[in-house]
């Protein structure tokens, strides 16, 4: 089960990645719902440099 | 591989759908690959026919695995945006990891996957092992990576038809275990990472356009419609590249500095 949530979710940095990123996006898309979907893919590339580097 | 309309004809794949069966086709490919590695140690240890039996157990609770959730999401009667949002969320999960992991492998951070040395490490841990034990790894292995290609179908398979997103990954398998029995040698020159790069490009940017356009309205975030997909993958691309490159020659002056 623990190896099945990993292979879902992966680790607590992935999960907190995506969740921010999307909180995010999904705040600038109550102001500019155009620009909400190219902030979460840069908020996500800066999450994977964070995460890789 | 078409996709039924609701007369019986066969209606034309859009771009969308291509990708997901593409995407499918090579996760899947990527990982048979690494499950056929062990089944190929195993076999040499306790046979091919109990090496087979073991790969063989394996894929059937796979495929009954998917089966059973192309059931029960036929059943299920949610809301379209509801589930394209959860969908994608589930795919930036998935394909931030895949992302980071290629990254970091093109920069040198992590090593490649090796199957040769995985295969090596495998045959040494089974010649202590006995033969039930030598069967669990084989059975496991194919479990293990199948749970990944069982993942994505259920994910991308609501881009396609479920049935066109099992196909792939039933098509990707035939094609390894047509390699690998053709060599019978771990499939080393299978380009992993690439591989791996370009399928975590793909899964981001199915992500990315589901899950903010289930949350925040789909024809509002992206007015550019299914289009917008070829965007985010390039821009999936370039950006993962350049950060490795900065991760590469970052680490090349630290070392030179010390």
């Amino acid at each position: 089960m623990k190896k099945l949530l990993q292979l879902v979710f992966g680790d607590v940095r992935n999960v907190a990645s995506v969740a921010v990123a999307l909180l995010v996006a999904f705040g600038v898309s109550r102001l500019a719902p155009a620009a909400a979907g190219a902030v979460l893919a840069l908020l996500l590339i800066a999450a994977a440099a964070l995460q890789a580097i | 591989m078409g996709i039924i309309g609701a007369h019986g004809a066969p209606l034309p794949m859009t771009a969308a759908q291509w990708g997901g069966a593409t995407a499918i086709f090579l996760a899947s490919a990527v990982e048979w690959v690494e499950a056929f590695t062990i089944v190929l140690a195993v076999a040499l240890t306790i046979g091919w026919r109990r090496a087979a039996g073991a790969a063989a157990a394996g894929l059937a609770v796979v495929a009954v695995l998917i089966a059973v959730t192309g059931v029960g999401i036929e059943a299920a009667q949610a809301d379209i945006g509801l589930i394209r949002a959860a969908i994608g969320i589930f795919l930036l999960l998935f394909g931030l990891r895949w992302y980071v992991k290629a990254i970091r492998r093109y920069s040198g951070r992590t090593a490649l996957h090796d199957e040769a040395r995985e295969f090596a490490e495998t045959r040494e841990q089974l010649e202590r092992a006995e033969s039930r034990a030598a069967w669990v790894v084989a059975f496991k292995g194919v479990l293990l990576e199948g749970l990944e290609v069982w993942l994505l179908v259920v994910a991308l398979g609501h881009t396609l038809s479920y049935a066109a997103a099992a196909g792939s990954a039933a098509a990707s398998l035939v094609l390894v275990i047509v390699a690998g029995l053709a060599l019978r040698a771990p499939l080393t020159r299978v380009p992993e990472n690439t591989l791996k790069y370009l399928v975590a490009c793909a899964i981001l940017s199915f992500g990315t356009f589901w899950s903010i356009g289930g949350l925040a309205g789909e024809q509002a975030v992206w007015p550019l419609g299914d289009g917008t997909l070829l965007l985010l993958f390039a821009a999936y691309g370039v950006g993962g590249r350049i950060i490795a490159w900065r991760s590469r020659t970052g680490a090349s002056a630290a070392r030179a500095q010390a």
